[in-house]
């Protein structure tokens, strides 16, 4: 006859009063003590029992041990009272983490790699740190949530800000003098800003200097035009600051255009590309909208997930065979000389960029586009408004963040492009491109490292801009969620002219399409155009082990960036704790950190001493983790907002711990957006190429990398076959998520998901 | 046995407790309540005055910045949720939408890890104790509102709490139903003995529940008692107007009789002398030979009650008469007015 409270609960963690912070110090101790501390080469394995700390002999890299020991006694005493415990708790915090501490300034100033025995006693003190603080309400909820904040910090710091700022130290600080030596040689460069070009027959210098000139002139009418009310002596100092401000906006313009520079470059192609992929997109998105033919929205849903399967530089490949100096189009059928061919350049990366970007552009208004509610649209007519004045009133006001957003997307992700350039740059520098040339062709990563950092800057410009200008906030949601009622239907003329902008933009990636799958099965492209299966032979024969050892890393990766991922974004939205703006700023920072720079600053980051990692595919893994991982949080986010807290507090009043609530609770609930989070993290790591290419190295390649190197050494059929197996593959597992979706669909609306 | 009808509830003690969010004023303001075991204390108030957030940290799902919680022995403080003995029926509910019902009560057993046999004998108690054994196996959303109302009930009560919460349960059930749920609650409260704290903001509901009732305002608490206290005897203008419907007009007070316009009406209450408010129920309203001089302005029939607007010297007084108390009255006539004392009370001058 007893209540719940008196008898003895069965369970094994309540039956013997271990807490976690005792039993994870427990565990850092067993790991520290059975497996060896560091390593000697590079690779993790054979365990090499001579570098275990016993053999090591006496040191600071005992602190660990110590540190656990010491917690552990200190948890063996009964109970005490709660502000005792809590006094506890905090002692063990400090104890462990002057262990961790301890452990990892004996490694650096030894030198040595680490090994397993760090990284597991390291983990298991984290984890028992975590706990402790939780359990001295340092940070509020239980050991789960405490030793989640502290690994997810960890993590970030040390995958993500740590090797940033590897790459701005290595910038700035050259043989042990902090100098700005390597900025003024690389901003003088040629490379940078290379106005004047010697061998074509225009002075680009010279054509500079007009712009400059007009520039200023048209500023100089307008001074003196807009001021012509103004007292004498305010003309006096207004109108050579518009002057000024003329000559400098006229050269910057020409410096774009004539300029074959990598800073000019590559800002024009964003600023051209922004905007005219996101007016692509959002011409799509209305058009799939409000169509009522089902067969363009079928299009429109297949073609927008073309790019994410498509690896970076496949569009600019094919527009090689397309439009290229034997394209095709260019060559056999309009007849342009290769001599006069436009596509390299400017012209080419914008093309490609934008055909690129418009599907990503095409999701994200596509979204805001759908939480639109019809009600509004509706309303406005009954007012009395035309169905022009209701897009201009109603729908374009509230897409608008839609299209910031989408803008702040592709201006990124333009600058950042690193296989478009590459491919069909030409004779302009682009600065992603700059990053890989300084370090694997000039072998200067101090070069490299100033590019990247004028990379890391324009993409932080990039942001602070767009907040300051639209207020866009850095996660936009892709997923909207559908309202009920009809929309508008679009105005006659307009559906007619969107309706031809589609079908020409589709017939266009059709032809891109269907052009790398014909040059995989002909002898030679624009040459010997007999039927051949020879290119997939060979793909078999050498590409296909890269490709499976690619599925592999890849695999291997989605889990993890998902499951950290996931985290981060529980912890973020449904946590208050000490360090949150600093994840949630990390997890941005890892998302807008162009790829090249990215691998550069892993290369700078891992490369030797304690943490060197390189040449192993742990930090291939590892770049690929933290470089997907902000797809996660994006997918898991939009998931959480979806469900209501009061479900989580329900279960914590009946006293589930946050872990078991995480687990039974919110999983089953975000069981589709984890799965596309895993599915999305899984293809963007098939695709990757700009932040592994430094990483890979002989023994691991990786498909995409090979892919790219068959593209410039011309073997062109190969890459064609190689890149329609790809595409081919993972078209089939979106095409699986899908139908996933729709049966998870169905599943959660029999139970009621959708209330 | 193990059987929910032999929980033992226990006391909660709130200590000069406050929460504040980030900077402004707090949303509980210095509270002080003791709830004794088997009570059910009902915090009222109106929107925004913190009866959620108070209810919350009794939860362990709010963090008080200041003060002190207890319940029965043990400082629960800044305990979290799940170390606490405390369940919380919730305003939505909250049920788990991918688990049926019975998953939904099994639940906190579950985490528990209570060995399947007495799981399941304690379920079906739950279930059988607010009438939905033959739902066991129902997806929560294929229930009615009140029926997934008594689901969140069980799935609260099956923890054998020592203390349960209820944040406004019936707000999402209507008019008729409400009454029903409250009445089985509280009758199986009572036949539990259980400790329980009731957030609502109906004063009628809070009224017809409760042990005892708390009356907060902008996140302090304004006066406490039982219900018949505080509808017989507020201390404030805020708790008359608040539980039930009350006249408030301006009067003296010398210390044996209300001086109400030319009308003296004798009282005793211990209350400083001088300028008073005077409370006038409705239902206190008697037309009389003498008495406080009024004039008719407006008659509407309620059903039970007719409700009579005077004007009178003193201010506007609104009485609710029965047709055998109306004596012919109509709009135009003049009337004088006495007053039951049981509805008559004085309060502290409004502040100017
Ligand atoms: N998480 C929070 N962050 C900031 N302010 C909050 C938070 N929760 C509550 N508040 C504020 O605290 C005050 C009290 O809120 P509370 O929810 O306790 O009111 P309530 O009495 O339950 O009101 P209602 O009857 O509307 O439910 C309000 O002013 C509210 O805005
Ligand atoms: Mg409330």
């Amino acid at each position: 006859m007893a209540d719940l409270a008196q008898t003895p609960p069965r369970s094994l963690s309540r039956a013997i009063p271990l807490g976690a912070v005792p039993v994870w110090s427990g565990i850092a101790l067993l790991l520290f003590l059975a497996l060896p501390l560091i390593r000697t080469g590079r690779r993790f394995l054979p365990l090499d029992y001579m570098l275990h700390p016993l053999s090591l002999g006496a040191g600071l890299h005992w602190a660990p041990a110590v540190a656990a020991f010491a917690v552990i006694a200190l948890y063996l005493r009964p109970a005490p009272r709660p502000a005792q415990a809590r006094r506890r708790a905090d002692m063990a915090a400090v104890i462990l983490s002057l262990g961790f501490v301890g452990l990892w300034a004996a490694l650096f100033s030894a030198g040595t790699p680490f090994g397993w025995g760090a990284m597991g006693a390291s983990l298991a003190l984290c984890i028992a740190a975590g706990s402790a603080l939780s359990e001295s309400n340092r940070v509020r909820g239980d050991a789960f949530t405490g030793a989640g904040i502290l690994l997810t910090l960890l993590f970030v710091t040390l995958f993500i800000t740590y090797p940033l700022v590897m790459v701005i130290r290595s910038a700035v600080w050259i043989e042990g003098v902090l100098t700005l030596d390597q900025f003024r040689a690389t901003f003088s460069s040629s490379l940078f800003l290379f106005v004047d070009n010697r061998f074509t027959e225009v002075n680009e210098a010279r054509m500079v200097a007009y712009w400059a000139t007009a520039g200023g002139a048209v500023a100089l009418a307008w001074g003196l035009w807009s001021s012509r009310a103004a007292a004498l002596w305010r003309r006096a100092w207004m109108v050579p600051l518009w002057v000024g401000a003329g000559l400098i906006a006229g050269w910057a313009v020409g410096i774009m255009i004539w300029g074959r520079g990598a800073l000019p470059s590559t800002l024009l192609v964003a600023v051209i590309v922004a905007p005219a992929a996101t007016m692509l997109g959002f011409a799509l998105a209305l058009l799939g909208q409000r169509t009522n033919s089902r067969a363009v929205r079928g299009i429109l849903g297949v073609a927008s997930v073309l790019p994410f399967i498509t690896p970076p530089f496949v569009i600019g490949f094919s527009m090689i065979f397309l439009l290229g100096r034997r394209g095709l189009l260019s060559h056999d059928i309009l007849g342009i000389s290769p001599f006069a061919n436009p596509l390299y350049g400017a012209p080419g990366v914008i093309l490609a960029q934008v055909l690129g970007l418009a599907p990503v552009a095409y999701l994200i208004i596509r979204g805001s586009l759908n939480s639109l509610n019809p009600a509004l649209e509706e309303a406005a007519q009954t007012l009395g408004a035309s169905r022009w004045r209701v897009f201009k009133d109603v729908t374009w006001p509230l897409v608008r963040p839609g299209i910031a957003a989408s803008l702040l997307l592709a201006s990124i992700e333009s600058i950042a492009d690193f296989g478009t350039p590459l491919v069909l740059g030409g004779d302009r520098n682009f600065l992603a491109t700059e990053v890989f040339l300084a370090l694997t062709g000039r072998y200067s990563q101090s070069e490299a490292s100033v590019y990247g950092v004028v990379l890391l800057f324009l993409v932080v410009l990039v942001f602070i801009a767009s907040r300051w200008m639209l207020g866009v906030k850095g996660f936009a949601t892709v997923t909207g969620k559908p309202a009920s009622g009809a929309f508008l239907a679009l105005p006659r003329s307009l559906e007619w002219i969107l309706l031809s902008l589609a079908g020409l933009w589709f017939a266009f990636i059709l032809s891109l399409y269907g052009v790398i799958v014909y040059g995989s099965v002909v002898e030679l492209w624009g040459i010997n155009n007999t039927l051949t299966f020879r290119h997939y032979i060979e793909f078999w024969n050498t590409g296909w082990p890269v490709v499976w050892y690619t599925m592999k890393l890849s695999v291997a990766s989605a889990i993890p960036a998902m499951m950290v991922g996931g985290l981060i974004a529980y912890l973020v939205t449904r946590h208050r704790f000490w360090g949150r703006s600093y994840l949630e700023f990390g997890s941005l920072l890892s998302f807008a950190t162009p790829g090249t720079v990215m691998g550069l600053a892993y290369i700078l980051a891992f490369n030797d001493g304690t943490l060197l990692m390189t040449s192993t595919s742990a930090i291939i893994v590892l770049a690929l983790v933290f470089r997907n991982m902000p797809v996660a949080i994006r997918a898991s986010m939009s998931g959480l907002a979806q469900i209501d807290r009061s479900l989580e507090e329900a279960s914590a009043t009946l006293k589930a711990g946050s872990g078991t609530t995480l687990v039974r609770v919110l999983s089953p609930l975000l069981l589709y957006p984890l799965l596309a989070g895993l599915i999305f993290a899984f293809v963007s790591a098939m695709t990757a190429v700009s932040q592994v290419i430094f990483l890979v190295s002989a023994g691991n390649n990786l498909a995409t990398v090979m892919l790219l190197a068959r593209v410039e050494r011309g073997q062109l059929g190969v890459a064609a076959a190689m890149a329609t197996v790809l595409i081919v593959m993972l078209l089939a597992l979106i095409v699986l998520l899908l139908v996933a979706s729709r049966y998870l669909d169905a599943r959660n609306r029999g139970k009621g998901l959708s209330i | 046995m193990n059987r929910i009808t032999e929980l033992q509830p226990a006391a909660v003690d709130l200590g000069r407790v406050t929460k504040r969010f980030g900077a402004g004023a707090p949303a509980v303001d210095d509270v002080s309540l003791q709830i004794a075991p088997g009570e059910l204390v009902t915090l009222l108030g109106p929107s925004g005055c913190g009866k959620t957030t108070t209810l919350r940290m009794i939860a362990g799902l709010e963090d008080p910045t200041e003060g002190r919680i207890t319940i029965g022995e043990d400082e629960v403080t800044h305990l979290p949720a799940e170390k606490r003995d405390v369940t919380m029926v919730f305003q939505s509910y909250a049920l788990f939408p991918h688990m049926n019902v019975r998953a939904n009560v099994g639940y906190g057993l579950k985490v528990a890890r209570t060995p399947r046999a007495e799981l399941t004998d304690r379920v079906e108690e739950a279930l059988a104790l607010v009438g939905l054994e033959a739902f066991a196996e129902r997806p929560v959303d294929a229930l009615s509102g009140g029926q997934q109302q008594r689901v969140a009930l069980a799935r609260a009560l099956v923890m054998k709490p020592r203390v349960i919460l209820f944040d406004e349960p019936l707000s999402n059930l209507d008019a008729k139903l409400r009454h029903h749920v409250r009445a089985e609650i509280r009758a199986l409260q009572k036949r539990l003995g259980l400790t329980a704290v009731y957030v609502t903001h109906d004063q009628e509901e809070a009224l017809a529940i409760s042990d005892r009732v708390v009356v907060m305002n902008s996140g302090r608490i304004e006066q406490q008692g039982t219900p018949r206290d505080l509808y017989a005897r507020p201390v404030s203008h805020f708790v008359a107007d608040f539980i039930g419907s009350a006249n408030i007009v301006p009067g003296e007070y010398d210390g044996s009789d209300i001086v109400l316009g030319d009308a003296r009406i004798p009282h005793t209450q211990e209350i400083t002398q001088g300028p008073v408010g005077v409370m006038i129920r409705p239902e206190a309203v008697r037309p009389a030979a003498q008495g406080l001089a009024g004039k008719v302005v407006s008659i509407s029939f309620l059903g039970p009650v007719n409700q009579v607007d005077f004007d009178t010297p003193a201010g506007r007084v609104t009485g609710n008469l029965p047709d055998d108390a109306m004596g012919g009255l109509r709009p135009g006539a003049k009337v004088a007015l006495s007053f039951a004392p049981r509805g008559l009370h004085l309060l502290p001058p409004r502040a100017v």
